[in-house]
C-alpha cells in the first residue's frame, strides 16, 4: 500500500513537474522569439552573406590568407589588443589587490573613482585625453616648463595615445572580476603560509596569486573581447594612422560597398570571439566567473 | 562615429557656427534679391497642381542644411507646382545599396559625390539622369555625368598657420619638411590627397589623369611620419586651430571658418586646389520617377544656388549663376572663374574606375 502511494506521488511530482517547465518555456517564449527574429536572424545574414556575396563559395575567406591589406590590419587589432590586455590586467591587478587591502571608507572613494568613468562617454573621454596629450597640452607643458624635455613628446596621434585612451577605459572591466575574487579569498589562508614560515612574497606569490588566478583570466577575456572590436577611442586618438578591424568593417559596409568582405570580416571576429569563450570555458568556470551560480 | 562626407560636413559645420543666423542670412538674402515674395504668391497657385504631382523625397545629412535647401530648392520648386519633401537621414553609398537591393526604395533624390558613383556604379542601382530634362547647359559639362549630376562645388585647398609660415607656401613646401618643420594633416581619403601630391611632385596639372598612383604614394609617404589624417571636417578645423599642425589639405567651407575664428591667422589658397562636385544620384526604382529628374532641373536655377553659397560656402554648380554671385562672396566662392582657373577639376571618370581599390590601398599605406 505504502509502496502504491509513494509511486503515485513520484508520478503527481512528475507531471506537475512536467506542468513548470512548459509554463517556464511560455514566460520565455517571447524573449526568444525577439532574439531570433532581431539577433539570430541577422547575424545568421551577415554569416550567409560572407560566403555568397560577390560570388558563392569561401573566396572571402580565401582573403585572410592572401590579402596584405588584411594581414596588416589584423597584426595592428593583434598588437594593441595584446598590449591593450596585458598592462590593464597588471594595473587592474595592482588597483584590486589595494583596494581589497583598504578600509571601507577608503574603498568607498576607490570605487568611486574607478566606476566614475565607467559612467562617462567613450567620446568625451577621448576628447580629455586630446587635451591632456597633445603637443600643446597639459603633459607636455608641464614636463616643458619643468625641463624634463625640451621637445614635447608623440603622446597622441599614434599607437602610445590609441593605447593610453584604450586601457583607460578598459582598467573598470578589469577590476571588477579581478576584485570580486580577490574579495572571496580567505585571508587566513595567507595568515597560515605566514606561519608556516613563508616570507611575505612567498605568500603572495604561491597562496594568493594562484587563488586570484581566476579573476584574471576572466578579466583577461572581458578586456580581450572589448579591445577586439574597439572603434572610437583607435579612430579619434590614432590620428587616422591606426586601422582596427572594427574601422576596416566600417569602410567595406558603409564607404567602398564590399559588403562580402567586410560580412567575413565580421564573422571571423564572431568566430574568433566564440572560440576563446570556448577554449576557455575549458580552463575556467565561466558561469562562475560572471556571477551566476 | 560621424561620416565624412562633405555633404554631411556643411551641416555639422553650421551646427558649430550656430543655425540661426544662417538662416536668418538665407532668409534676408532671399528678400533681397525679391525672390521670397515672389515665390510666396506663387506658391499658392502651385498647391494645387502639386496634387497631381508625385512628391519628390530628397535627402540630404539633415540639420541646418534642412532649412537651407528649404529655401533654396523646396520653395522655388513648390513655387512651379512640385513638391520636395527633405529627409536629413544621410544617403551613404552602403544604404542606398541596401534599399535598392531590398526593392523598398523610398528616396528619389540623394546628396552624394563622385566617389559614391564609383562605388555604386558597380552595383548597377542607380538610374541615368535623363537630360531631356535636366539641362545639361546649366552646370559645368564636365560634371554632367551618366549616373549623377552636379547640385554644387566644393574644393579641397591648402592651408597654413602663418604664425610658422610667414610667406604663402608651395604645394612643394608641404612635403618639404626641412624648409618648414612641423606636422602637416591630410583627409583619411585619397580622393583629392593624390591629386595634390602629384601637383606637388610637378607633374603638370593638364597631365593629372589618369592619376599615378603609385608615385602619389611615393610622395606621400616622404613625409609619413609629419602627417595626420583626418576623418571630419570638424577634425580637420581643429588640429590647425589648436596648432597641432602647421599646414593642411581640408575644404575650403571648413577654411573659411579657420580665417574667421583665428582673426587670420590660418589663411588658405585655391591656388592647386581640387575644385569637385556634389553630385544629385538617383537610386534605381526611385517612387517619383520622371518627377526627380524635374525637381533636379529646377534645382538648377542660379538664385537658389547662390543661396546656397551664402548660407553653406557651397558654390553655384551652374556657370550662369556666376554672374549674379555679390561682391563679397566672390572671393570664397570655389567656383567663380578666377578660383576654378587656378584649381584642377576632378575627373569623375577616374574615380568610377578606380576609387575603391585605391582607397583601400591608401588606408594600408596610412595605417601604421
Amino acid at each position: 500500500m505504502s509502496v502504491h502511494a509513494s509511486a503515485r506521488e513520484r508520478r503527481a511530482g512528475l507531471s506537475l513537474l512536467a506542468g513548470t517547465h512548459t509554463r517556464y518555456w511560455l514566460l520565455i517564449a517571447p524573449a526568444l522569439f525577439m532574439l531570433c527574429v532581431f539577433y539570430i536572424y541577422p547575424i545568421g545574414r551577415v554569416l550567409w552573406m560572407s560566403v555568397t556575396v560577390p560570388a558563392p563559395g569561401l573566396g572571402n575567406y580565401e582573403l585572410l590568407a592572401t590579402s596584405a591589406s588584411i594581414h596588416k590590419m589584423l597584426l595592428t587589432t593583434a598588437r594593441i589588443t595584446m598590449v591593450t590586455t596585458v598592462v590593464t590586467l597588471i594595473l587592474a591587478y595592482i588597483l584590486a589587490y589595494t583596494l581589497v587591502h583598504s578600509s571601507p571608507r577608503t574603498q568607498r572613494w576607490m570605487f568611486l573613482g574607478i566606476l566614475i568613468p565607467l559612467w562617462i562617454s567613450v567620446l568625451v573621454r577621448a576628447f580629455a585625453w586630446f587635451v591632456l596629450l597633445r603637443r600643446d597640452g597639459l603633459i607636455n607643458s608641464v614636463l616643458m616648463s619643468s625641463g624634463i624635455i625640451d621637445t614635447p613628446l608623440s603622446l597622441i596621434w599614434n599607437e602610445t595615445g590609441v593605447m593610453i585612451g584604450m586601457i583607460h577605459y578598459m582598467l573598470p572591466l578589469g577590476v571588477l572580476p579581478i576584485y570580486a575574487n580577490m574579495r572571496d579569498i580567505d585571508q587566513r589562508c595567507i595568515a597560515a603560509a605566514r606561519g608556516l614560515g613563508a616570507k611575505r612574497f612567498e605568500a603572495f606569490r604561491r597562496v594568493f596569486l594562484p587563488l586570484s588566478l581566476p579573476g584574471v583570466v576572466g578579466a583577461g577575456i572581458l578586456v580581450f573581447i572589448f579591445s577586439l572590436g574597439f572603434f572610437v577611442t583607435p579612430a579619434l586618438l590614432g590620428g587616422g594612422k591606426t586601422l582596427m578591424i572594427a574601422e576596416y568593417i566600417k569602410v567595406q559596409i558603409l564607404e567602398v560597398v564590399r559588403w562580402g568582405l567586410g560580412t567575413m570580416l565580421a564573422a571571423t571576429l564572431l568566430l574568433l570571439i566564440g572560440g576563446l569563450l570556448a577554449a576557455l570555458s575549458r580552463l575556467v568556470n565561466l558561469r562562475k566567473l560572471f556571477g551566476a551560480g | 562615429m560621424d561620416k565624412h562626407d562633405f555633404a554631411e560636413d556643411c551641416v555639422n559645420l553650421a551646427i558649430e557656427r550656430g543655425a540661426d543666423p544662417s538662416r536668418r542670412d538665407l532668409i534676408r538674402n532671399a528678400l533681397a534679391m525679391g525672390i521670397a515674395p515672389a515665390a510666396l504668391t506663387l506658391a499658392g497657385n502651385g498647391a494645387a497642381l502639386a496634387q497631381a504631382r508625385k512628391e519628390v523625397v530628397l535627402v540630404n545629412f539633415g540639420g541646418v542644411a534642412m532649412p537651407a535647401f528649404e529655401e533654396a530648392f523646396v520653395k522655388p520648386f513648390a513655387a512651379e507646382g512640385g513638391k520636395i519633401v527633405l529627409d536629413g537621414s544621410g544617403a551613404l553609398s552602403g544604404k542606398i545599396l541596401t534599399m535598392v537591393r531590398s526593392k523598398n526604395v523610398t528616396w528619389d533624390i540623394c546628396d552624394s559625390g563622385v566617389t559614391s558613383l564609383g562605388e555604386l556604379g558597380p552595383h548597377d542601382v542607380l538610374e541615368d539622369i535623363d537630360y531631356s530634362i535636366v539641362d545639361k547647359s546649366k552646370v559645368f559639362p564636365e560634371f554632367a555625368y551618366e549616373k549623377g549630376v552636379v547640385n554644387y562645388m566644393f574644393s579641397t585647398v591648402m592651408a597654413w598657420d602663418t604664425s610658422k609660415i610667414k610667406t604663402e607656401p608651395t604645394l612643394a613646401d608641404f612635403f618639404d619638411t626641412k624648409k618648414y618643420p612641423g606636422r602637416r594633416m591630410m583627409r583619411k581619403n585619397s580622393q583629392a590627397m593624390l591629386e595634390m601630391a602629384l601637383l606637388a611632385d610637378g607633374v603638370p596639372k593638364d597631365k593629372l589623369y589618369p592619376l599615378d598612383v603609385k608615385r602619389a604614394f611615393a610622395k606621400i609617404a616622404t613625409i609619413k611620419k609629419d602627417l595626420l589624417f583626418w576623418s571630419s571636417g570638424s577634425d580637420s578645423q581643429s588640429l590647425l586651430r589648436d596648432g597641432e599642425c602647421v599646414m593642411g589639405m581640408l575644404w575650403h567651407t571648413r577654411a573659411n571658418v579657420l580665417i574667421e575664428e583665428t582673426g587670420g591667422r590660418i589663411q588658405y589658397t585655391f591656388k592647386d586646389g581640387l575644385l569637385q562636385p556634389g553630385i544629385w544620384v538617383v537610386p534605381k526604382g526611385n517612387p517619383a520617377g520622371k518627377e526627380a529628374m524635374r525637381a533636379i532641373a529646377s534645382m538648377q536655377k542660379p538664385e537658389g544656388q547662390i543661396r546656397l553659397l551664402a548660407a553653406m560656402g557651397n558654390g553655384p554648380a551652374n556657370p550662369l549663376a556666376n554672374a549674379q554671385v555679390p561682391a563679397e562672396l566672390a572671393a570664397r566662392n570655389p567656383s567663380s572663374p578666377q578660383n576654378a582657373a587656378v584649381q584642377v577639376k576632378v575627373n569623375a571618370e577616374w574615380y568610377t574606375a578606380n576609387h575603391t581599390k585605391t582607397y583601400q590601398e591608401f588606408l594600408d599605406l596610412i595605417s601604421s
